[in-house]
């Protein structure tokens, strides 16, 4: 008995020292890391849609019930909307869609100006096989999506040129490249679909 | 005298990669680029050093009873800090070892080294031990990813080193490719130490 009481009381203090300490690191840093999370979301809004110099989010009630009404499988893929704003001017919308690749969940930000023109397209995060899958972070796969036109859904080639709305598939990456241009037809869904 | 032994011993005559097979999980995971190896390595090795300081100054208040759960909160702790540290004081190197850090507190060699090590050594001791162990892991998994990332893309910390004619062997960079070297370095190590 006595033995037990002895073992619980060190392991005690151990734990309680560990969470002392994971508490005082954690009140140090939680505001720093939403700051940080903050900057480059709106860093990368800034890659995606240069024009604009003020974001707005939009309601994420709206984009659901306009994902449900185009029927997609998954109406919460399109995660979040932001409105740009030059001024008081509204020059485009940035949308984060979330499309599975081949290591999971993609994070992907596509900037579609207000007539209907992909102004850009950034992978924020992904967990894709390096050397392959990862080089969907490559500005030469990147900016393809740059200047295509959301009149027709955009699809993907493995070699050969691409056309006005064809994208080239990344060498030994077809799922990763047909993943995150599937996200960005869903953006391009849901852009003419709130501005029809 | 003591610590330039303990140092090498952990990089060479026990490799805790090519030696003592330990921590093969990440080994066979992230050895896809040089570069991941690497990172893998220096964040393990921060990990190694500051678990078995620790350890080894409490090894003797941790009753010998309950030594694996102590072990085991001390240790879960200490990577939950680094990784707190690094998401809010040093963004860019969280982009590029985020991935491994949680990865860590699964990896054995930590556990492996307070259990054989540091629980019965001296500060001092455990410090060099965790260097030694530290650069032998770095070691394996640079070299390791070296090899994977040259035969499977053709090139080394993404420098192109085969030219553009080089038909990559695909395989190399998934995860057959990751036990087909392993297995083959391993045997020549053994081959190059019998020989002397």
């Amino acid at each position: 008995m006595r033995e037990i009481a002895g073992l619980a009381i060190k392991l005690f203090i151990i734990t309680a020292v560990a969470a002392v300490c994971l508490a005082f690191t954690n009140s140090i840093t939680k505001d720093k890391i939403v700051e940080q999370i903050a900057l480059e979301n709106e860093l990368a809004r800034q890659e995606v849609l240069s024009e604009a110099d003020t974001y707005e989010q939009i309601d994420q009630n709206s984009i659901i019930s306009a994902a449900e009404s185009l029927n997609f499988e998954n109406p919460e893929i399109v995660a979040e909307v932001f409105k740009g704003l030059k001024g008081n001017d509204e020059v485009g919308y940035t949308y984060k869609v979330l499309p599975r690749g081949y290591g999971g969940e993609i994070s992907v930000l596509v900037g579609i100006s207000v007539d209907g023109i992909v102004t850009g397209m950034k992978v924020v995060s992904h967990a894709e096989t390096p050397g392959l899958g990862a080089n969907a972070t490559n500005d030469s796969f990147q900016n393809q999506f740059n200047d295509k036109s959301t009149e027709q859904p955009l699809s993907v080639i493995s070699g050969g040129s691409p056309g006005d709305s064809e994208i080239e598939a990344i060498t030994g990456a077809t799922i990763t490249s047909k993943a995150i241009t599937d996200g960005a037809n869903f953006a391009i869904e849901i852009f003419k679909e709130m501005n029809k | 005298m003591n610590f330039i032994k303990n140092l090498w011993n952990g990089i060479i005559p026990e490799n805790p990669i090519f030696r003592l097979a330990l921590g093969m999980c990440p080994t066979l995971a992230v050895t896809t680029a040089a570069v991941n190896g690497l990172g893998m390595g220096l964040t393990t090795m921060v990990v190694l050093i500051g678990s078995n300081v620790a350890i080894s100054l409490l090894r003797n208040f941790i009753p010998d009873k309950v030594r694996i759960p102590a072990y085991v909160i001390i240790i879960a702790s200490f990577v939950t800090i680094v990784g707190m540290l690094l998401k809010a004081f040093v963004p860019f190197l969280d982009k590029a070892l985020g991935l491994f850090i949680p990865l860590i507190v699964v990896n054995c060699i930590i556990l492996a080294r307070a259990e054989s090590f540091a629980s019965k050594n001296s500060v001092m001791n455990s410090l060099s031990d965790a260097l030694g162990m530290g650069l032998g892991f770095t070691l394996g998994l640079t070299v390791l990813g070296i090899v994977r990332e040259l035969f499977g893309t053709g090139s080394i910390f993404g420098l192109s080193i085969l030219g553009a004619s080089f038909e990559p062997a695909l395989i190399m960079i998934l995860p057959p490719g990751a036990f087909l070297s392993l297995g083959l370095l391993m045997g020549l190590l053994n081959k190059v130490s019998q020989a002397k």
